[in-house]
C-alpha cells in the first residue's frame, strides 16, 4: 500500500475511533446501582432486598461525629451544620439531640391530641386538669420555668413534651450544651439522606453537600468532622479500590510497553498494535449504549478485564512476521487459527447472553462486539499500516534454544491423568467453604473505620443495617394497625433485652381509627371550660390565661385526622414516609431494630399474625442472591464449555485435535481453582470472571501449539508470541495479585495463575511436532 | 469590692425566692439553699413548699423531684440559670474577669457599706430573655439578687439571714424595703 493510503487508512481509522469516543461520551450513562447487575429475584426476602437494598431507612443513615475542639464549640458546630443540612433537599432528616419547639409545624399543633397517647387513658376532667396545674406551678417556680413559660397557655398538660419525648431516638446519648455526645467528648449527629445507601455516587454528593456546609461554618477549621454509615463505606471502599486499580495499573502499563518495544524493537508497532484493542473497547461501549439504557460499572470493570484476549491478536501478528514478508500475509497465514479462537470464543458468550441475567448480557454485548472488532481490525486493518520490513523472531538465538529445550522436554500420556488426579485431591482436601457468597467480604470496609462506627451506633442507638422488619398489611392505615398491635410485643421484647430498641412506624403516627377514638374523648367547649374553671380553683393563674388550651382542644375536635399524606410536608412526616412503602398493591411497613441480642426471640415477634409479620435478615437474603446468581453464571459457562468443544471440534475437523486444545484447557482452569481452593480462598463471582479471562487466553495458546506447521521456524514464531503473550499477562495481572484489596487480588491471582497453568500444560500436552 | 466577697467552695447559702409573674396573680414562694460546689457547679435546692433539687454541671441541668424521674436540659435553653451561675459564681469565687466578661456592671454604693451592682448581660441571646440583674449587699455580704426578665416577670431572691424574713404573700415594695433596709 502506498504511503498515501497508508496515511488516508490511518487518520480514518483514528476518525472513526473519534466518532464512536463522541457517541460513547453523548449516550453513555454507568449505572452504580447493585440492583441492575443482579438477576431477577425469585423468593419475597430477594424481592424485598433488590427493592430496600440502599432504599431500606437503616441504609440511609449516615452517622457523624465532630471533635477536636471544646465542647461549647463542638455543640455550636452541631447546631449550625444541623441547621444547614435541614434546608438542604438532599436529607430527608437531620437530628443531633436538641428538640426545638419552633420546628413543630405550628398548624400541626392542635394535632397533638390525637397524637399522644395520653387522651387513652386519661381524660381531661377537672381532677386530670387540677393535678397538671398544680405541676406547672412547681415547674414556674423551678429553673425550667423560662422552657415552658411560652408553651403554658396553649398546653397546660406539656403534650407537645411529651410527644417530643415519643419521638426521640429510644437510646439517647448524652446531652451536653444541649446535643449529643459521646463519652469521647464529639458531638453526635445523625443525618438520613435521601439517596440510597448503595448508589455510590448520590452517596458521594450527600458526603461532599455535609463536608462544604460543614466547612463554611465559622469555628470548624479545628474541628474534625468524621462520617460512617453504609453509605459513607461505599464511597470509601469504591475510591480506594479506585485508587489502587490506577496506581497499579500505571505500573503494569509501563512495563507492558517496556516489555513490548524489547519484544519488536518498534515504536511504530507499538503504537499501531494499541488500535484494535482500542477500537475494541470504544465499539463495545457504543454497542451497549445502542442495545441498553444504562450500563452497569461492575460490566465495564468485567468487560476491560475479558477484552485483556484482544491484545493477543496484535501480539500474534507482530511475533509471526517472517522476513521480507508482507505483513498481510504473514496475517492471512495467521487468519484461519485466529479466527478460530475469536469465533469460539464469540460463542462462547453467547452462552452468557442466554442466561437472562441483565448484568451478563451487557458482558456478552460488550465482550462479542469487542473481539469481533478487535480480531476484524487486526485481520483488515492494521497489516495495511504496519511497517514493510521487519526482523523476523525466528532467527534469535535464545529463542531456538528455548524452543530445542522445550522440544526435548519428556512429554509422557500420564501427564493428564496425573493433573486430574491432582485437582480431584486438592478439591477434596481444601478447607473452608467452597463459594464466598458474601460479595461485601471482597471490599472490606477498614477495621478503624468499622470500630468508629460500631461506637457511634452505640452511643446513637443508631438501628441495625443488617435486619428490618417488616409489616405486611392491605392498605396504610392496615399496616399502622398492626404496627399498633405489635407495640406491646415490640416493649416486652425491649424489656428482655432481646433488643435494644424497635422504633416501629405506630410510633410517628397512629391510625385514623385511634385518632378518632381520642378525639371522641375530648370534651367540647362547654365542658372543658367548666372543668377548667374548676381546677383553677385557689390556684394563682390569670382567669383568662388558658383561652390558646381551650381553643386548641375545640380544633382539635374537629380536625381530620392525620394521614401519612397530610404529615409528608413535615420532617417527621418524611421519617414515617420512608417506613411506609406500597408494592403489588399492598403496603409494607419498615421498622428499624436496633442492637439485636436475639435474633431467635426476635423472630417470634408477630409470628401469630399469619406471616404479616417478618424478619428481614438483609445479609442472608443477599447472600441467597449471589448464590442464586453464581449459579446462572455456572451454568452459562457450562452452556459455553459445551458450545466451545462443538466449535473446535468442527473447526479442526478432528476429535483428537480438538482434544489437544481443550484438555490442557480444561485441567488448567480446574488446576487454578484446585490451588485456590487449597490455599484457603472461597470462589466468588470476580474469581469465575477472571477464570473465564485465563481460559480465553489459554484458548490461544492451546490452539497456537496444537497447530502443526512442519516448519520449525514457524514454531519458534508461535513460542514468541505466546512467551510475549504469557509476560505481559503475568506483568498485568501479577501486579493485580499484590494488590491489598481483595478483589482486584482475586482477579490478578486467578488470572496470572490460570496464564502459567495454562502455557505449562499446553506446551507439556501439545503433539510432539518431530513425531507428528 | 468583688475579691471581698469570695469564699471558698463549697458555699451555701439559704434562699428565699418571689416570683412575680405575668400570667400569675399573685407571687410564688419557694424557699431553700443555694449551693455552689466549685468551677461552675451550682446547686439550688427547694426545702418549701415541696422539695425539689436542680443541678447545673457541665452545661446541663438536672431537676429532681421525689417520685419522678429526672429532668435534664441544656443550660444554653435557660437563659436565668445561665445568669444565675455566671452571677453567683463569679462573686462567691470573688472572680471580677468573669463578671466583667459576662455583664456590664454598675455599683452604686454609700458610706454605710451598703452597695448595690446592677448586671446587664452583654449575650444578646441572654439579654432576650433577662433584662438586667441586681444585687443588694453590705460589706461582704449579699443580700438580695433580683433578676428582671425582659417580659416584665421579675424574681427575687432574698440570701442568707434574711431569706427568713420573706413574707407569705410578698409585694414587690416590701421585698424592696426588705432588701434596702438595715440588716
Amino acid at each position: 500500500m502506498h504511503r498515501g493510503a497508508r496515511a488516508t487508512l490511518l487518520v480514518t481509522w483514528l476518525l472513526a475511533l473519534a466518532g464512536l469516543g463522541w457517541i460513547v461520551s453523548q449516550r453513555l450513562h454507568v449505572s452504580s446501582d447493585l440492583r441492575s447487575f443482579m438477576p431477577a429475584p425469585t423468593t419475597p426476602d430477594q424481592r424485598l432486598l433488590m427493592e430496600q437494598v440502599g432504599e431500606g431507612p437503616g441504609s440511609r443513615l449516615l452517622l457523624l461525629s465532630i471533635s477536636g475542639a471544646s465542647d461549647g464549640q463542638l455543640a455550636g458546630l452541631s447546631q449550625g451544620l444541623a441547621a444547614a443540612l435541614k434546608k438542604d433537599a438532599r436529607y430527608s432528616q437531620v437530628l443531633n439531640g436538641s428538640f426545638d419547639l419552633a420546628s413543630l409545624d405550628p398548624r400541626l399543633l392542635p394535632y397533638r391530641y390525637l397524637l399522644s397517647p395520653t387522651l387513652d387513658t386519661q381524660p381531661l376532667d377537672e381532677a386530670y386538669l387540677a393535678d397538671q396545674l398544680q405541676q406547672r406551678l412547681d415547674d414556674l417556680s423551678s429553673p425550667a420555668a423560662s422552657l415552658l413559660k411560652n408553651l403554658l397557655p396553649r398546653d397546660p398538660t406539656l403534650e407537645t413534651l411529651k410527644l417530643a419525648e415519643r419521638w426521640a431516638p429510644a437510646k439517647s446519648p448524652q446531652l451536653r450544651d444541649g446535643v449529643w455526645f459521646t463519652p469521647q467528648h464529639e458531638a453526635l449527629l445523625l443525618v438520613q439522606t435521601v439517596a440510597a445507601g448503595f448508589d455510590p455516587g448520590a452517596q458521594q454528593q450527600a458526603i461532599d453537600g455535609i463536608r462544604e456546609a460543614f466547612h463554611v461554618l465559622p469555628g470548624s477549621a479545628d474541628a474534625r468532622l468524621e462520617l460512617s454509615g453504609p453509605g459513607y463505606f461505599s464511597v470509601v471502599i469504591g475510591a480506594q479500590t479506585r485508587h489502587q486499580a490506577d496506581w497499579i495499573g500505571r505500573i503494569s502499563t509501563v512495563g507492558f510497553i517496556a516489555l513490548l518495544l524489547l519484544a519488536y524493537r518498534s515504536v511504530s508497532s507499538l503504537l499501531l498494535s494499541a488500535l484494535p484493542i482500542a477500537s475494541a473497547a470504544l465499539a463495545g461501549i457504543a454497542a451497549l449504549t445502542l442495545v441498553f439504557s444504562e450500563v452497569h460499572g461492575i460490566t465495564l470493570a468485567f468487560g476491560f478485564t475479558l477484552l485483556g484476549v484482544a491484545q493477543e491478536y496484535p501480539i500474534r501478528v507482530l511475533s509471526h512476521r517472517r522476513a521480507g514478508e508482507d505483513a498481510l500475509q504473514s496475517v492471512r497465514d495467521l487468519w484461519p487459527l485466529l479466527l478460530t479462537a475469536i469465533a469460539s470464543a464469540c460463542i462462547a458468550y453467547l452462552a452468557f447472553y442466554a442466561s437472562g441475567v441483565a448484568g451478563l448480557q451487557q458482558l456478552a454485548v460488550f465482550t462479542i462486539v469487542g473481539l469481533l472488532v478487535a480480531g476484524l481490525s487486526t485481520r483488515y486493518l492494521l497489516p495495511h499500516l504496519l511497517p514493510r520490513r521487519v526482523r523476523d523472531v525466528a532467527a534469535m538465538g535464545w529463542l531456538i534454544r528455548a524452543r530445542g529445550w522445550l522440544d526435548r522436554l519428556p512429554r509422557p500420556r500420564w501427564i493428564p491423568l496425573l493433573v486430574a488426579l491432582a485437582i480431584a485431591a486438592m478439591l477434596a482436601l481444601a478447607p473452608g467453604p467452597f463459594w464466598q457468597n458474601n460479595l461485601a467480604a471482597l471490599t472490606p470496609v477498614p477495621s478503624a473505620l468499622l470500630q468508629h462506627d460500631a461506637r457511634l451506633r452505640q452511643a446513637l442507638g443508631a438501628p441495625d443495617v443488617r435486619y428490618l422488619l417488616l409489616l405486611q398489611a392491605p392498605t396504610e392505615q392496615g399496616v399502622l394497625a398492626l404496627s399498633q398491635l405489635l407495640q406491646p410485643q415490640a416493649d416486652a421484647l425491649v424489656e428482655r433485652h432481646a433488643v435494644d430498641a424497635i422504633e416501629l412506624p405506630s410510633r410517628y403516627l397512629p391510625t385514623v381509627a385511634q385518632q378518632r377514638a381520642r378525639q371522641q374523648k375530648l370534651p367540647d367547649r362547654a365542658m372543658l371550660e367548666h372543668a377548667l374553671a374548676g381546677a383553677l380553683q385557689g390556684m394563682p393563674f390569670r382567669a383568662d390565661l388558658f383561652q390558646p388550651f381551650v381553643d386548641d382542644v375545640e380544633t382539635a375536635r374537629a380536625l381530620p385526622p392525620l394521614t401519612p399524606e397530610r404529615y409528608a410536608q413535615t420532617p417527621l412526616g418524611q421519617r414515617l414516609a420512608a417506613m411506609l412503602v406500597q408494592r403489588d398493591g399492598h403496603w409494607l411497613g419498615l421498622a428499624t431494630v436496633s442492637g439485636v441480642h436475639d435474633v431467635a426471640a426476635l423472630q417470634t415477634l408477630g409470628a401469630d399474625r399469619g406471616g404479616a409479620v417478618h424478619l428481614l435478615d438483609l445479609k442472608a437474603a443477599s447472600e441467597s442472591l449471589v448464590a442464586a446468581y453464581r449459579t446462572r453464571i455456572l451454568q452459562a459457562l457450562l452452556a459455553a464449555g459445551l458450545l466451545l468443544v462443538v466449535t473446535i471440534s468442527v473447526a479442526l475437523r478432528s476429535a483428537r485435535r480438538a482434544w489437544h486444545v481443550l484438555a490442557p484447557m480444561t485441567l488448567a482452569t480446574f488446576l487454578v481453582l484446585a490451588v485456590e481452593r487449597v490455599a484457603g480462598i472461597e470462589i466468588s463471582l470476580f474469581h469465575l470472571v477472571a477464570l473465564i479471562l485465563a481460559g480465553g487466553l489459554g484458548l490461544h495458546y492451546a490452539l497456537f501449539f496444537e497447530r502443526d506447521t512442519g516448519d520449525p521456524a514457524e514454531q519458534r514464531r508461535t513460542l514468541h508470541a505466546t512467551l510475549v503473550c504469557v509476560l505481559s499477562a503475568l506483568l498485568v495481572f501479577g501486579m493485580l495479585a499484590w494488590a491489598t484489596i481483595p478483589v482486584l487480588r482475586a482477579i490478578g491471582l486467578t488470572v496470572s495463575l490460570g496464564v502459567a497453568f495454562h502455557f505449562c500444560l499446553s506446551i507439556l500436552m501439545a503433539p510432539h511436532a518431530r513425531q507428528d | 469590692m468583688i475579691a471581698g466577697l469570695r469564699q471558698p467552695a463549697p458555699a451555701h447559702t439559704a434562699f428565699a425566692e418571689a416570683r412575680f409573674l405575668k400570667m400569675l396573680d399573685r407571687p410564688l414562694v419557694v424557699s431553700g439553699q443555694l449551693s455552689w460546689l466549685g468551677d461552675d457547679r451550682l446547686q439550688r435546692r427547694v426545702e418549701h413548699p415541696r422539695a425539689e433539687t436542680a443541678t447545673i454541671a457541665d452545661g446541663e441541668v438536672t431537676q429532681q423531684r421525689d417520685g419522678k424521674p429526672a429532668r435534664h436540659f441544656s443550660l444554653k435553653r435557660a437563659p436565668q440559670l445561665q445568669v444565675l451561675l455566671d452571677s453567683f459564681v463569679a462573686l462567691l469565687g470573688g472572680d471580677a474577669a468573669r463578671l466583667e466578661q459576662a455583664f456590664e456592671i454598675q455599683r452604686e454604693g454609700d458610706a454605710a457599706g451598703a452597695w448595690t451592682l446592677t448586671l446587664v448581660p452583654r449575650d444578646a441571646h441572654v439579654a432576650k430573655t433577662v433584662a438586667r440583674i441586681r444585687i443588694d449587699g453590705v460589706g461582704d455580704q449579699s443580700r438580695c439578687m433580683h433578676m428582671q426578665e425582659a417580659d416584665g416577670d421579675l424574681a427575687v431572691d432574698l440570701l442568707g439571714p434574711l431569706a427568713e424574713k420573706m413574707p407569705a404573700e410578698p409585694t414587690r415594695a416590701e421585698l424592696q424595703a426588705l432588701c434596702t433596709g438595715s440588716p
